[in-house]
């Protein structure tokens, strides 16, 4: 696939960017599918400079392709975090509004756009300046909008005050799936962030074994006599990096079974209070540079869905699937989500939503997917477009029943229909 | 559109009432390809074919067309590149299952005959191919399947008029490969040995034959990986190679 890249520079940013077939905003390319792609059309980028951004009474105001890596090294040591981080810091900020992100505190903080005040949008329409009660309509598109309604140029939005670089965590290990869910609903609301690793390759008695892993910020009175003399000393940084020949087939049942394994067993059966780093904690894989090419030259999917609440019996029946079908998935993440924001097109609302990576190769791959999709719709749940890179269009117009409301919004700021990515070409949106 | 596993929407099959074209497509729509477009010279045997795609899914039936298309008629290759665009709007697969095999004994005394049969499979499919391949570079991306034949790979006696006409063929599809990396546009050349087909039926069939299904399914899983060749069965490699080595004096007997 190839297409014409164009950064955009900073001064001005002008309509004229959007060109046919079709132009779409990319802020780090992490989406797992392709939602910043555009075969033949054009890709605009913006850089990462944290240099222009401002923090006014807690609030941040940030280029759209400032990474939150940038925003966490600059301003960590200053006492602010950001107030939702996905697994990876390796997002923009652009990026974390197209998607409506979410991190370990959804449960009570929300998406990142729960955060965002306003932010700058450019169309082909002219650039604008969107605000949460100023065009309500524009914000709610864009949030989760994929980048669909413009380029984000700029967006302010709320950071969190924090007394240090660390994390106060506690670990728990979990036999079954029962054991697991009962715990996080009988005890999540205590802590600020919370996820649990499955190991997806566990059947019978010990499906849906965990670690489930739930913390806070450390406060200064948390940390020992060293961290304390520093407290907001933050540096992060990939301390290993995969070698771009790695062969395919590195990942397949039999690894990814002893790896379940070994991390479980590790796993202490409950340990409270211990101090971790915010790298440790949020972003574990970015300390591995290049961890995707693990998988091989064939690469992987992610596949990401919500339950609502009271569809436990579906999650189980999807998890006894993937565990009979011995994907080999060895990551595998269980969260339970908070409440759902207005976004048209945003993922999250109140239940359960796990998130698996899966070795692309095995021909059965399709079939159990197909499957999946269509179970994950009759429990009244849905895919997280951010991940996506093989639904069905009619699959994704079930599951996100306002895309014709994103239609006519999207129609007044771009009414030649100029801005498109692949992901909106494969599920005909728009 | 391409998803994640390479399970392309928008499918062009050349040589629409080919049975490797058929399976191919059918495989496709098996997986989840929702349009394709069929351009051959028999409608009524297309329309078929056209009804067998559309079964293949129950639950998203896929649309299927077809159109008209004869490789050796002036003007029809921009014609279906017209209808493509219509139908498709983009190229997504296009397999390219246009051959005849003619017939070596009498095709040697008529030398408008052996013409016919080096146009169909060489002189006028390549830059119908050419075409296709250019108009995948303008949108960006896009996949050719290209069916060439083990006969290709050492002409023989037996077989000489289709078989440089293949060989020709199986160099410019590989060598297309190559030039179109810059353009993100992929070619996949598959050599499938002895295909028991209706292509086929007066012939005895050779050692290590094989089916349209079987090349079917072998190609999807090589144009899958991005393979520039694919041999089908996968021994024809070893088989191919040794036979092209062989000395003239001991290939020219070999009977087949």
């Amino acid at each position: 696939m190839v297409a014409n890249l164009v950064e955009l520079n900073g001064t001005p940013a002008s309509p004229e960017i959007f060109v046919r077939p079709g132009t779409i905003a990319r802020g780090l390319g992490r989406a797992y599918g392709d939602a910043a792609q555009i075969g033949g059309g054009r890709v605009v980028t913006q850089p990462d400079d944290v240099s222009s951004s401002t923090l006014q009474g807690g609030v941040l105001s940030a280029g759209g392709g400032v990474s939150l890596d940038s925003i966490l090294s600059s301003y960590v040591p200053r006492g602010w975090f950001v107030p939702v981080t996905p697994g990876t810091r390796y997002v923009s900020v652009g990026g974390a509004i197209a998607a409506d992100i979410h991190g370990k505190n959804h449960h009570l903080e929300g998406t990142f756009t729960n955060h965002v005040e306003s932010f700058d949008l450019l169309t082909p329409a002219g650039e604008k300046r969107v605000s949460r009660d100023g065009d309500p309509d524009l914000f709610w598109a864009t949030a989760g909008g994929m980048g669909l309604t413009g380029v984000i140029t700029r967006a302010s939005f709320k950071m969190i005050p924090v007394e240090s670089a660390y994390m106060k965590v506690e670990t728990r290990r979990l036999e079954n799936l029962d054991e697991l869910m009962a715990t996080m609903v009988g005890s999540d609301h205590k802590f600020r962030y919370s996820v649990a690793w499955i190991d997806c390759l566990a059947r019978g008695r010990s499906m849906g074994r965990s670690v489930l892993t739930r913390g806070d910020h450390a406060r200064l009175a948390d940390l020992g006599g060293t961290l304390a003399g520093d407290p907001l000393h933050y540096q992060a940084r990939p301390v290993a990096s995969a070698p771009p020949w790695l062969p395919g087939g590195l990942l397949n049942t039999t690894s990814v079974r002893l790896f379940n394994e070994m991390w479980f067993r590790k796993a202490p059966r409950l340990r409270e209070g211990e101090i971790q780093k915010i790298p440790t904690f949020f972003h574990p894989l970015d300390g591995v540079a290049g961890w995707n090419r693990i998988y091989g030259p064939r690469g992987f999917l992610q596949y990401q869905f919500v339950l609502p609440d009271g569809e436990e019996e579906a999650l189980r029946r999807i998890l006894e699937q993937i565990a009979s079908a011995q994907v080999p998935s060895f990551l595998a993440v269980l969260k339970r989500f908070g409440d759902a924001n207005p976004g048209l097109l945003s993922f999250p609302r109140p239940g359960w939503t796990l998130a698996l990576d899966i070795p692309v190769g095995s021909p059965r791959l399709f079939g159990l997917l197909e499957r999946l999709d269509r179970q994950v719709l009759e429990a009244s749940g849905r895919l997280y477009l951010a991940k996506d890179s093989r639904a069905k269009a009619e699959t994704i117009a079930a599951m996100y029943p306002r895309l014709g409301e994103l239609a006519a919004i999207k129609a007044k700021v771009d009414p030649e229909g100029l801005i498109k990515s692949d992901l909106s070409r494969r599920l005909g949106i728009l | 559109m391409f998803d994640a596993l390479h399970t392309p929407d928008n499918v062009l099959i050349v040589g629409g009432s080919s049975e490797i074209g058929l399976e191919i497509a059918k495989q496709l729509a098996r997986r989840g390809s929702s349009k394709f477009l069929l351009a051959g010279r028999s409608l009524e045997e297309m329309q078929g074919a056209a009804r067998q795609i559309s079964q293949v899914s129950e639950q998203a039936a896929a649309s299927v067309s077809v159109i008209h298309y004869d490789v050796l008629a002036e003007g029809a290759t921009e014609s279906l590149l017209a209808a493509a665009k219509a139908e498709l709007e983009t190229i997504d697969m296009a397999v390219i299952a246009v051959g005849a095999l003619g017939n070596q004994a009498t095709d040697e005394k008529d030398p408008a005959a052996a013409e016919r049969i080096i146009a169909v499979n060489f002189s006028k499919l390549a830059p119908a191919v050419l075409a296709i391949a250019n108009q995948m570079a303008a949108q960006g991306f896009g996949h050719l399947v290209v069916l060439s034949s083990v006969a290709g790979v050492r002409v023989r006696r037996s077989n000489f008029i289709y078989g440089s006409a293949k060989a020709g063929m199986d160099g410019f599809a590989t060598a297309l490969a190559d030039a179109m990396i810059p353009s993100g546009v992929k070619v996949t050349v598959v050599r499938p040995g002895f295909v028991a087909t209706k292509m086929t039926t007066h012939l005895p069939p050779a050692p290590l034959s094989t089916t349209a299904s079987r090349v079917a399914a072998d190609t999807l899983r090589a144009a899958d990986r991005g393979k520039v060749t694919v041999w089908v069965p996968p021994l024809m490699a070893v088989v191919a190679t040794v036979y092209r080595h062989l000395p003239r004096v001991i290939a020219r007997r070999i009977p087949f």
